[in-house]
């Protein structure tokens, strides 16, 4: 047998090994899905809905103009309910007080009660806290244009307002055509999360099970040399990590209409940050020798490079001094090369670094891990 | 009694002896609660978010696109945006690559066209790699918009006039002509200011105690409410892990060694759920003590937090305790433990606010200890007593551990 097939035939062995594990399909697939379905949805209900951005309007106003300002804030997207009393349960309101006409007739100024409810959507509250200002500037345009005359009979006879200034949106030429959807975002930073979680879980604790039970020492009887089986058990680590990947993305395309951009590109990226899990996941299999600590330190390293890394939440919602920081995060390389991929349709130039950067932490990593591997306690 | 007092203290000397593996999971609640307050908390008031990278392209350098511009240059907007003034080549090239959240593009002719109030198209291109900010960028478009729409409408007249003279050279621009026009604008002006300063209409966001509405929350506050959340998460784990001991006792033959002593298994499984208990609220000790002195995380009244936490840390120990009687080897425990805990996690709050889940999630997370724990840890926040969290932990509590004590003794005695 010759020394590639005996390294690819120990790797298959313990890929064929973990993936027989009952529970392997629920940690590698049912979970992530579940993690993707969730945030998927709440990404969704979010970003993508406009009707969900309510807003209660309470007018008390005792004259006309309550109602010519409900008017003014009324768009499409936004959902406006009047009611003349505060109610119990609400997710953005304004209150339009008695003396709201009044004061407006007599040119004084006054300051509404905006109130927000904390746990509600802060895409919609900033859509209505928008659309409010934008209603306010509409309003005080046509008090200018109306004049000096008396305001009481500017209802009557109030000058037409016209959008002559008007904004237009749309995505960069040669890049998404439609606007991505919630799961777009979700499935590549649940997959590079939970690629992150089982293969440094099932690849450490393999290792170190092989290791403390024996079997790596047993290993050394066949033609297999040390530096052999490191990398045999390299390979199956990483093989797992393409697996899930492939399953994930699969599943995404199949159910959650995912667009990944280039494919090829795509499985690249992972196949390169895959390895450099894989790397580690033999490292703290070597170093380490119980089972719960190295799925504490597993979960610990996995959620805190996914966190950094833009896989929980879009990084642009982060300050600049934990972006700088996130570098430091395998899964930030990772998103990046994905997002240019999946939203900007990049070719291989543009994921060149990212790649690159992965790949050298994979070689980093694999060195260190080499020089850890042990076949005995 | 005493007996079982000597088999809890050797589990915790035992435990104590080697610790990392309660030190790691009591780090990954106190380093996940770190990073989410250090990246959610508001920094300053009315400011939550970075400064928005938005490129500007001006196409028109006219009077009207440089005071479109300047409005990005105002110290408010400064701290909203972090505006660069770019060519439309470069800037488009920049957004292919998604350096910017938005580019926006005021086209040539924009100031003539405002001038003769023709209908003028700003364009913003935005990220399609980014969720919120380029809908922000284009929120404040529409709004300035708006604005631009009524200041032309409301100086048509004066407009109309310098429209005139614009083609005209400089020497033959009827100077004189133009104090009229500029003494109506001046008046208009005056007008307008009634209005603009102060503005007749603004918004005031109000911290209110109205129900349904929660005042503006602080740093504190935030890591206050991530904690109890991510403790119970990593109480779950921590306890299962402590109280592996039941099932690893039976697999090494250490039950077997430890019934020729005059031990009663009563008294083996007494002291197996004590020490699960005791552990249990001691990892929230620290927790809360980490959390208070690092992150000014508020706990409320110690009295009632410690009733709390012993009453989760009860429930914990006697669901692990019903758990390890039920499953065959510690694989299976290894196999079904971590799942319940992440499904308890993720319905009952602790990953997921549960006030941003869907409707029937958070009908599943009622029946999660998760759940129940975050919700009364809410209101010994505010000092309140939390009955209806100690009713619900204390009584499943007491059921799981009427279900878990017979079990547990029969498999004592297999």
């Amino acid at each position: 047998m010759g020394r590639i097939r005996r390294i690819l035939h120990v790797a298959a062995n313990d890929l064929r090994i973990m993936v027989g594990d009952k529970i392997f399909f629920f940690w590698t697939l049912a979970f992530p899905i579940l993690f993707i379905v969730i945030f998927g949805l709440l990404f969704k209900a979010d970003a993508n809905t406009p009707d969900v951005a309510e807003i209660t309007v309470v007018n008390l106003d005792e004259g006309r103009w309550g109602a010519y300002f409900i008017g003014q804030i009324e768009a499409p997207g936004l959902a406006v309910t009047v009611t003349d009393k505060e109610p119990a349960e609400y997710n953005r309101l304004i209150v339009l007080p008695a003396d709201f006409s009044a004061r407006i007739e007599a040119r004084r100024d006054q300051a509404l009660a905006f109130k927000k409810r904390s746990g509600a959507s802060a895409s919609a509250a900033a859509r209505v806290e928008t659309r409010l200002m934008q209603a306010i500037a509409r309003t005080i345009s046509e008090l200018v244009l109306y004049g000096e005359g008396d305001l009481a009979k500017f209802l009557d006879a109030r000058p037409g307002f016209r959008d002559i200034v008007r904004v237009k949106s749309e995505f960069p030429a040669n890049t998404v055509t439609v606007v991505p959807s919630g799961f777009d975002h979700t499935i590549p930073g649940t997959t590079i999360q939970f690629i992150m979680m089982m293969v440094l879980i099932y690849g450490g604790i393999s290792v170190m099970e092989d290791r403390k039970k024996g079997v790596l020492a047993r290993m050394l009887f066949s033609p297999l040399s040390t530096g052999e089986l490191f990398r045999a058990k390299l390979l199956g680590r990483w093989g797992l990590g393409l697996l899930q990947a492939i399953m994930l993305f699969v599943v995404g395309k199949i159910f959650f209409g995912l667009k990944l951009g280039n494919v090829p590109l795509a499985l690249l990226v992972i196949a390169v940050f895959a390895l450099a899990m894989a790397a580690l996941s033999v490292f703290i299999g070597s170093i380490v020798t119980k089972e719960d600590l190295i799925i504490g330190l597993s979960v610990l390293l996995a959620n805190i490079f996914a966190a950094l890394g833009g896989c929980w939440w879009p990084n642009e919602i982060v300050p600049p001094a934990v972006r700088a920081v996130a570098r430091i995060s395998p899964a930030y390389w990772a998103m990046d090369a994905l997002h240019q991929l999946t939203f900007f349709q990049g070719g291989f130039a543009d994921i060149v670094v990212q790649v690159g950067v992965l790949a050298a932490l994979a070689a980093a990593l694999a060195a260190v891990a080499g020089r850890a591997f042990r076949v005995r306690e | 009694m005493r007996r079982a007092a000597l088999i809890l203290l050797n589990d915790v000397r035992r435990h104590l002896k080697a610790p990392a593996v309660i030190l790691i999971f009591i780090a990954i609640p106190l380093a996940m609660t770190a990073l989410i307050g250090i990246i959610f908390a508001p920094k300053t008031e009315g400011s939550k978010l970075p400064p928005i990278p938005v490129l500007i392209v001006d196409n028109d350098k006219g009077l009207a696109s440089k005071l479109l511009v300047s409005s990005f240059d105002v110290d408010q907007m400064k701290e909203m945006f972090q505006a660069t003034v770019t060519e439309e080549a470069d800037g488009r090239a920049r957004m292919s690559k998604g350096k910017a959240s938005a580019m926006v593009v005021i086209p040539k002719g924009f100031t003539l066209d405002l001038l003769e109030a023709k209908p003028v198209t700003l364009l913003v291109v935005k990220n399609p790699a980014e969720q919120f900010l380029p809908d922000i960028v284009e929120e404040f478009m529409a709004t300035m918009a708006v604005m631009l729409s009524g200041v032309v409408q409301a100086f048509a007249e004066e407009v109309r006039g310098v429209r005139a003279m614009i083609d005209l050279p400089v020497g033959a621009m009827p100077w004189e002509s133009l104090a009229p026009e500029l003494g109506k604008a001046q008046k208009k002006i005056a007008a307008a200011s009634k209005y603009l300063d102060p503005l007749l209409l603004r918004l005031k966001e109000e911290e209110t105690q109205a129900a349904g509405a929660r005042p503006r929350i602080t740093a504190s506050h935030l890591f206050s409410e991530i904690l109890p959340g991510m403790a119970v998460m990593f109480l779950l784990f921590i306890v299962q892990t402590l109280m592996r001991d039941l099932l690893t006792d039976r697999e090494d033959g250490k039950l077997r060694r430890m019934a020729t002593t005059p031990l009663r298994p009563l008294e083996l499984i007494g002291a197996r759920l004590a020490g699960g208990w005791f552990m249990g609220l001691a990892v929230l000790l620290v927790m809360a003590g980490v959390g208070a002195l690092a992150f000014r995380v508020r706990v409320g009244p110690l009295g009632l937090y410690l009733l709390l936490a012993a009453v989760i840390s009860f429930w914990t120990a006697a669901f692990f305790a019903l758990f390890h009687a039920l499953v065959r080897n510690r694989n299976q425990a290894g196999a079904l433990g971590a799942p319940i805990i992440l499904a308890f996690s993720i319905f009952g709050g602790s990953m997921i606010n549960v006030e941003a889940m869907p409707k029937a999630f958070r009908a599943i997370g009622i029946v999660t200890p998760n759940r129940w724990y975050i919700d009364g840890a809410a209101l010994v926040r505010e000092g309140r007593f939390p009955a209806a969290s100690l009713v619900v932990l204390l009584v499943s509590g007491l059921v799981l551990l009427a279900l878990a004590v017979p079990a547990l003794r029969r498999r004592t005695t297999e």
